[in-house]
């Protein structure tokens, strides 16, 4: 085992913001990669003052947020006022010893603050810079702003996703950041595979967009050999049926259904106890099924009600059918097989913040012989200024000093606005959450002891 | 030809359907030599629509085609103990072995890693699956569906009343196939520094759950559990209607207290008004202000509106169709689709680089290859082989 990642010795200096560089960067610091997240006191991560522990908006509130946490982990953090001209000189001696530099701004502000590639190759000739922009450097939309919905549907994903009769619809999360920040990973080491072989650094541009459209293949391959756009269809397929999303006994409760062969077809009808279904002329093979779809899925529903959705799933898989209960996020934290695998890692906040040891969710991959680091929580505002700026890049405690004192550095934001959130029984009463559990720490920590409690 | 950023990485793809061959295809796209082994009746995806033309053939399916781009190919059937014996030669020079059969087929076949470890000490072998290689779901069935619901992401997407919702088509295959792609690249890494092979477990579910934003957070932090939210007609940033599509509008974080920008630029003056000025006001109004704002937006042009907003940096965000998307003129500024011609469908667009390289250079893609294109030269060429032997392979099903 090598306990110090397979990314041991790569050093990230990251000025990212909320998640298509900050989630790739954590990837890459989870395995061992030292990752420096810069931040800026001036202007605030906006991650650090929303989705905060306990909805508690009071004291030192840039340390409890969740979001900035869940895409943070084992990073080193300091605070950079890059407006100033110290902070800057900091942040090309930062570059001239680390191996990439990834940041997630406009090609505009990165054109101001002169940190474009061929800036950053004169003080380090073989850096790696990764650009992650919602459209590309390069192009006429370069300069365009960009948030997750906004590149989900440039990508054409969006047009091709909807319930049958209706709109498209977008899903509760800024899903295209996450699609690219997966990419992201993959360029990284794409480009520090040629690096380690040749010594040669170079420019990756990540447009979130491309990365997207990268994954809709059909629709645009469909397009530009038939022209032709497929209607959406909801949870349906090209091909098998039923497939769809069914409803179960409870409240908001769900199961997923794919049955994809005649033999399927059978073995599904026996667990539901319809026999007569498979001998149904209407569904008694692949062809039929899919023409008599819209009746089909009615009357699996009416059964399904019946069901409860785990029960249903396990006896469907056992079967041999393709079937999942819809997991709410509190399903997804204690689903057993997860627990199993580890998935969820617990991570100790810093003593300042109040947050006890808490479960995040890790990583897809496991590697038999260089598991990830020890698992540590992102950096409380400015946590390793002295670590930084002392040790590697060799300050004294005086410069240290006088670089806070003229706000170089430094521990808080200069303008803090958290976002304050409706209360718990507000947001279940506008239907923002389905309910809320007030022993929610007591039955995290059974599950998920504290590291140093088992 | 210019240097490409992986060439040197020597890939055995045992993949195939599409978290497999999109891992495999991205490292191949990127320069790495892959050699894709199909079965002799060749990969299911070769059956899956759309077709080019809509002509049913294994060389046409427009989704393999893309998928399987500049890879060589050769058959296999790893059913028959000379299979294995000449897919066990093909191994011992290989730095990577992708494969993403269900959890327990390799090591039914004698495969399983440790002993391919012995043959081949340095290998990195990636296997991707539904639900992992351990745990009680490990032999659990999947399709899409089934991972947008065990990955968490389905419970809060689509409408409040109505049944929970997945993306169209494969996007969780693809997220499974890009994450193994990239934990691939770091155990080479590791492989080139060390020498060292090892086993890469890759999940499509924990693909799904590592990807979520303030959904198990929200949960461990306060208690509520998140789910599809209702639809407030009011809320500004709700995908909108146009005269010509659908627009997602994103006034920016300032409209909170800039609500004059926002009314000057969708130009209703009977927004001004303190009905809907605070964001109290506008939550207190939402369905009026709701009704106001579709019908504005009917009136409205998505492009012109588009661009008239990134003039004023209000990060309004578009939704385009695929024909849009294949005229668009970012993408294209960029390069993006490129033409790739293959003997069967003749030459068609594919989508290109999701991300460009300033020093190694995406592409030139070469076509998907035809069903075992590549025999001859591998089995003959590379392992000796006679033609005589070639023939009797392939009479009796091995090739």
């Amino acid at each position: 085992m090598n306990l110090a990642g397979p990314l041991a010795g790569v050093r990230i200096i990251e000025m990212g913001q909320l998640i298509a560089i900050p989630w790739a960067m954590k990837m890459l610091a989870d395995m061992g990669a030292q990752v420096i997240r810069l931040e800026s006191c001036q202007r605030l991560e906006s991650y650090r003052g929303d989705a905060l522990y306990k909805n508690e908006t009071e004291g030192e509130f840039w340390n409890r947020g969740a979001n900035f946490y869940e895409h943070n982990r084992n990073k080193l953090g300091i605070t950079l006022d890059l407006t100033n001209a110290a902070g800057m000189e900091i942040l090309k001696e930062l570059v001239s010893v680390s191996d990439v530099f990834a940041e997630n701004f406009t090609p505009r502000a990165i054109r101001n603050f002169h940190l474009e590639y061929e800036d950053l190759r004169r003080v380090k000739p073989d850096i790696v810079m990764v650009s992650s922009t919602g459209y590309g450097f390069t192009g006429p939309w370069a300069n365009f702003g960009a948030t997750g919905p906004a590149t989900e549907g440039a990508s054409g994903l969006v047009y091709m996703t909807g319930y049958a009769d209706g709109p498209p619809v977008l899903p509760e999360i800024p899903y295209t950041d996450y699609t690219a920040a997966e990419q992201t990973v993959f360029a990284v080491m794409t480009a520090l595979m040629h690096r380690l072989r040749t010594g040669q650094g170079q420019f990756v541009d990540i447009s979130q967009t491309q990365a997207a459209s990268a994954t809709v293949p059909e629709a645009l391959l469909d397009f530009a050999a038939n022209g032709r756009t497929e209607p959406r269809i909801g949870n349906g397929d090209s091909g098998m049926a039923p497939h769809g999303c069914y409803p179960c006994l409870g409240d908001d409760r769900w199961i997923t259904i794919a049955v994809n062969n005649d033999e399927q077809w059978r073995a599904f009808c026996g667990v539901i106890d319809q026999p007569s279904w498979s001998e149904d002329r209407r569904f008694k093979d692949s062809l039929n099924r899919w023409r008599h779809r819209v009746e089909l899925d009615e009357l699996i529903g009416q059964v399904t009600s019946g069901w409860d959705a785990h029960k249903l799933m396990q006896e469907l898989q056992a079967a041999g059918v393709a079937a999942g209960a819809v997991l709410d996020s509190k399903d997804l934290l204690f689903n057993p097989h997860l627990l199993e695998r580890g998935f969820f890692e617990v991570v100790a906040h810093h003593p300042s913040t109040g947050i006890p040891p808490l479960p995040y969710v890790g990583r897809p991959w496991k590697m038999s012989l260089t598991p990830p680091v020890p698992a540590k929580a992102g950096p409380i505002m400015g946590e390793h200024n002295q670590l930084v700026l002392s040790e590697l890049l060799g300050r004294s405690a005086a410069d240290l000093a006088s670089l806070e004192e003229a706000g170089v550095i430094g521990y808080a934001p200069t303008n803090p606005r958290p976002v304050s959130r409706p209360s718990l029984d507000e947001q279940v009463r506008q239907g923002r959450m389905q309910r809320y559990e007030t022993d929610f720490r007591e039955q995290v920590a059974r599950v998920f002891p504290p590291p140093n409690d088992t | 030809m210019p240097a490409k950023a992986l060439d040197g990485v020597k890939v055995l793809d045992l993949t195939h359907h599409i978290a497999g061959p999109w891992c495999t295809k991205l490292l191949a796209d990127y320069g790495a030599d892959v050699l894709k082994v199909e079965r002799p009746e060749g990969d299911p995806a070769r059956g899956m629509p759309p077709f080019y033309h809509d002509e049913i053939d294994q060389d046409k399916s427009l989704l393999f085609l893309y998928l399987n781009t500049c890879k060589r190919g050769i058959t296999l059937n790893l059913k028959t103990l000379q299979g294995r014996r000449m897919f066990r030669e093909l191994l011992q020079d290989v730095d990577l072995l992708v494969e993403n059969f269900s959890p327990r087929v390799m090591a039914s076949l004698d495969l399983d890693f440790e002993s391919l470890l012995e043959l081949n000490p340095s290998l990195v072998m990636v296997s991707i699956s539904n639900f992992g290689q351990t745990g009680p779901y490990r032999d659990y069935r999947a399709a899409d569906i089934v991972e947008y619901a065990m990955g968490g992401l389905m419970y809060i997407f689509g409408n409040y009343d109505r049944e929970p919702l997945k993306h169209a088509l494969h996007q969780a295959q693809f997220k499974g196939g890009t994450d193994a792609a990239s934990a691939a690249l770091m155990a080479l890494y590791h492989q080139r520094l060390t020498g060292q092979g090892q086993h890469v477990d890759v999940s499509i579910q924990e693909a799904m759950a590592s990807g979520l934003r303030d959904v198990v957070d929200n949960y461990t932090y306060t208690g509520a559990i998140r789910r599809r939210q209702p639809n407030h007609s009011g809320d500004l940033t709700r995908l909108r209607a146009t005269s010509d599509g659908y627009i997602l509008p994103n006034p920016g974080i300032g409209a909170r207290d800039n609500w004059q920008a926002t009314v000057e630029f969708l130009e209703v003056p009977e927004l001004d008004d303190e009905r809907f000025s605070s964001p109290s006001a506008r939550l207190a109004n939402a369905e009026e202000l709701g009704r106001i704002l579709d019908e504005t937006f009917q009136t409205k042009n998505k492009s012109n509106m588009f661009f008239a907003a990134h003039d004023k940096r209000f990060i309004y965000g578009i939704v385009q169709s695929p024909e849009e998307v294949l005229a668009d003129p970012q993408f294209a500024a960029r390069g993006y689709f490129v033409d790739i011609e293959h003997p069967a469908t003749g030459t068609v667009k594919y989508p290109g680089p999701p991300f460009l390289m300033s020093g190694t250079p995406w592409g030139p893609a070469k076509p998907a290859p035809l069903l075992g294109q590549d025999n001859q030269e591998v089995f003959g060429e590379r392992l000796g082989y006679t033609n005589d032997e070639m023939s009797r392979l392939r009479s009796i099903g091995v090739i």
